[in-house]
């Protein structure tokens, strides 16, 4: 799968590279797809779910691998080493996997965190509803309720492909990293016009894209006296606009906007 | 939906040429001496006629061009004959592919190879396929190996004189790699050269242990030929597994390294290996490009190559000797070149389990797509990508015969294969230019700078025009002296191939 296809399949305003070294991220994995999460589940259950718990939250001999806290490190290439080389003095010991299926028994651990998210999530998802129309999201964005704007993406399934920190961080620092499909374009014509938009398409001659009142526009680059596109996110940093309290509700909120496959998972 | 159609453009000229082999000729230039188009009338140029393919895959074919017939593969195993005033189809054949194929990167075929009345075609079941020209009917065909341990012919033929060669494509599927001929009229194998050494051959102690036996060495890319020296010389694939390159200790002979080989025996002539013990998968299957240059006041027969490993390289095509070497793209894996040609690998920068960033990523600084050379600027031109890495990541993987075998994985901004209709990535990823280089060092003359980046080949006229298209889907026109552009037009799907060029009846 194409790293962009991927950004697409996610409609994610927020690609947050710093998180990944941390808590991973799915998309981070060699091995990512839907199918690989299925097979790393199927992985998981013959190989990992006697000691982790069939849904991988802890037995009685091995700790929850869903927190997206791991006590022998938490980046991809600590659980990769962990897996295949265990840990001595403990009961986990190396398996004999071969690469392809750790990396989706990574993958399917990743997915977990994010399914697991949802319930772990400390604010109040139906006062993060009212936070989320009061702050005016729903000008730019939708929930997945029939309204709302186009300029960001959608967020009716956000709660199945994000994790906490990855939701909070969209809305602190919401350009820590625009996925490109989102990158803003400010051009202006030789005579004189000044164009906004999102830039959707490009080739050597042309630009495509969508102005903000969802006109489709082509712009000839001959025609143009500048054009810049931009990598910074048009929505501002709801740092110092949120509450403490109204951040944590307005996050258990959008994680609580799941897939219905994701639901299935989480409950 | 991407719809993928042959397309021809009115090339017209007054001297009768075909295009009798992949590359246009044994030396394999991709240049024409047809000269009627020019830089004054090429913005006149019109589509000519559209013929629709079964296929939506990607082609890599190229058509050659008998006295007015177009004779062309199809994914997945077809051949066709055009009428090329028309595009109307005489005759097609197509034969059935068994589920247990597995290629890595689409049911490629690259095209035919044809010899009196007989066409030769590989196939993805791993036979070569006779076929009469007149009919399309099959008169033999032959097992070149074994189809469901990983091994595809999508190579188009080579026919030297009584022989049509062949290899293998399955560098990913763990195979051990040779080239092959056969007998043109009857399919019998004449001679085989293994590209991996077995027990007993020289080169075999470049391997350890049992590595050799699933070491790849694929020949996915015709090579070229130079009848005065006898010699065939073709490019050899990277070695297996591809991305864990701690299971193979050693160079790995004779992969990402070109052969010189007698063509009536197969003996090995010379050879010289690019990239020794690769750790990215930069399979040296480019087009050898043979020219006779007049080196600092003498003549010598070269070999030009632009290496998927980033590296140009000019040798001396009659013992392989190195005589010069250097990036034409950004490239981190190495250090630079040593006296003799071979590279000073860079530390830290294996595959590892996190994934290591390297330039050239893993398409390299080019691919299969034919480089060209005009005798009348001089120049070396090849389109390549710029700018462009992958994440490489190693781990360690069971040997099962048929099936991946690459020791790792690749992360690359840029998609390595093929692309959707959307191009909305930063320059910071990567880019596609066409490039002419100066064949007595290597250096950079001019430049065509493109937005996506491009599988197209290149042709070069005795008009000092220069042809070839992108991912972007353009089909484009260059003046070879200049890089300057100057007829470019919208094919509506990405152009992946070589353009070719020929006349009918007179235009």
């Amino acid at each position: 799968m194409s790293f962009r296809r991927l950004c697409r399949g996610c409609l994610l305003l927020f690609w947050l590279a710093p998180l990944e070294a941390q808590h991973g991220s799915i998309a981070g994995l060699p091995f990512s797809t839907p199918k690989d999460v299925q097979a790393g589940q199927k992985s998981f259950r013959s190989q990992c779910a006697s000691c982790h718990g069939l849904d991988a939250s802890g037995g009685s001999v091995a700790p929850s691998l869903v927190s997206g806290a791991f006590k022998h490190g938490g980046s991809d290439e600590d659980l990769f080493n962990t897996i295949t080389k265990g840990v001595p003095g403990t009961a986990m010991t190396a398996f004999a996997l071969q690469g392809r299926e750790v990396w989706q028994l990574i993958a399917f651990l990743r997915s977990t965190e994010i399914a697991h998210s949802a319930g772990k999530a400390p604010g109040d998802a139906a006062k993060g509803a009212q936070v989320y129309h009061a702050g005016g999201c729903a000008r730019c964005h939708t929930d997945g309720s029939g309204t709302g704007g186009f300029t960001g993406p959608d967020l009716s399934e956000i709660g199945s492909h994000r994790t906490l920190a990855e939701i909070e961080q969209s809305i602190v620092d919401p350009s820590a990293e625009v996925a490109p499909e989102y990158w803003p374009v400010l051009a202006v014509t030789k005579a004189g016009e000044t164009i906004h938009g999102i830039r959707l398409n490009e080739d050597m001659d042309s630009i495509q894209i969508r102005e903000s009142g969802g006109h489709l526009r082509t712009l000839m680059k001959a025609e143009l006296r500048s054009w810049e596109i931009s990598r910074q996110s048009p929505m501002p940093s709801f740092k110092d606009r949120l509450s403490a309290g109204d951040l944590e509700n307005l996050i258990a909120y959008l994680a609580s906007l799941r897939e219905p496959a994701a639901e299935g998972q989480s409950k | 939906m991407r719809i993928f159609a042959f397309l021809t453009l009115a090339l017209v000229s007054v001297s009768a040429q075909n295009w009798t082999t992949y590359n246009g000729s044994y030396a394999s230039t991709h240049y024409s001496t047809l000269d009627q188009i020019t830089p004054s009338n090429v913005a006149n140029l019109n589509l000519k006629w559209v013929a629709q393919a079964d296929s939506l895959e990607k082609f890599e074919a190229t058509p050659l061009i008998v006295d007015g017939v177009m004779y062309v593969s199809e994914p997945p195993n077809t051949a066709v004959a055009i009428d090329t005033r028309t595009g109307r189809e005489y005759w097609r054949y197509e034969r059935p592919v068994p589920p247990a194929t597995f290629v890595c990167c689409g049911n490629i075929n690259r095209g035919l190879a044809i010899s009196g009345d007989t066409l030769y075609m590989g196939t993805l079941d791993a036979h070569l396929v006779a076929l009469d020209r007149s009919t399309g009917r099959k008169k033999w065909e032959t097992k070149v190996a074994e189809y469901t341990h990983g091994y595809s012919v999508t190579v188009a033929p080579l026919v030297v004189k009584d022989k049509v060669i062949v290899g293998p494509a399955g560098g990913e599927r763990g195979i051990s790699g040779f080239l092959a001929a056969y007998d043109a009229k009857t399919g019998k194998e004449i001679w085989k050269f293994h590209t991996i050494p077995q027990p007993g051959e020289p080169g075999h102690e470049t391997w350890s242990g049992d590595a050799w036996k699933t070491g790849g060495g694929s020949t996915w890319v015709t090579g070229s030929y130079d009848p005065e020296l006898n010699l065939i010389y073709w490019g050899i694939g990277n070695p297996g597994p591809d991305w864990n390159p701690f299971v193979r200790p050693g160079n790995n002979l004779y992969t990402d390294s070109v052969v010189a080989l007698d063509a009536d025996t197969g003996k090995l002539k010379w050879y010289f290996q690019f990239t020794p013990h690769d750790e990215w998968d930069f399979d040296s299957v480019q087009v050898p490009v043979l020219v006779d240059l007049d080196w600092h006041g003498k003549p010598r027969k070269a070999m030009l190559w632009g290496n998927r490993n980033g590296f140009f390289y000019v040798l001396d095509r009659t013992n392989g000797e190195f005589l010069v070497g250097k990036p034409f793209v950004k490239e981190t894996w190495s250090s630079g070149l040593d006296d003799s040609g071979k590279p000073v690998k860079a530390p830290g920068k294996s595959p590892s389990i996190g994934g290591t960033d390297v330039y050239p990523g893993v398409q390299g600084g080019t691919n299969w797509y034919s480089p060209s050379f005009s005798p009348r600027t001089g120049y070396f031109y090849l389109t390549a990508w710029e700018d462009y890495h992958t994440a490489y990541f190693t781990f360690d993987e069971e040997y099962e015969a048929g099936k991946s075998f690459t020791g790792g994985s690749i992360r690359s901004p840029l998609p390595a294969i093929s692309r959707d209709p959307i191009i909305n990535w930063g320059p910071e990823w990567g880019y596609g230019v066409i490039r002419a280089l100066n064949p007595m060092n290597g250096e950079k003359v001019w430049e065509y700078k493109m937005l996506d980046v491009s599988d197209a080949g290149i042709l070069t006229t005795a008009s000092d025009l220069l042809f070839s298209g992108n991912r972007e889907g353009y089909f484009f026109a260059l003046d070879a002296r200049t890089g300057k552009e100057l007829w470019k037009r919208y094919l509506g799907m990405q152009v992946a191939d070589s353009p070719i060029t020929y006349t009918v009846n007179g235009v």
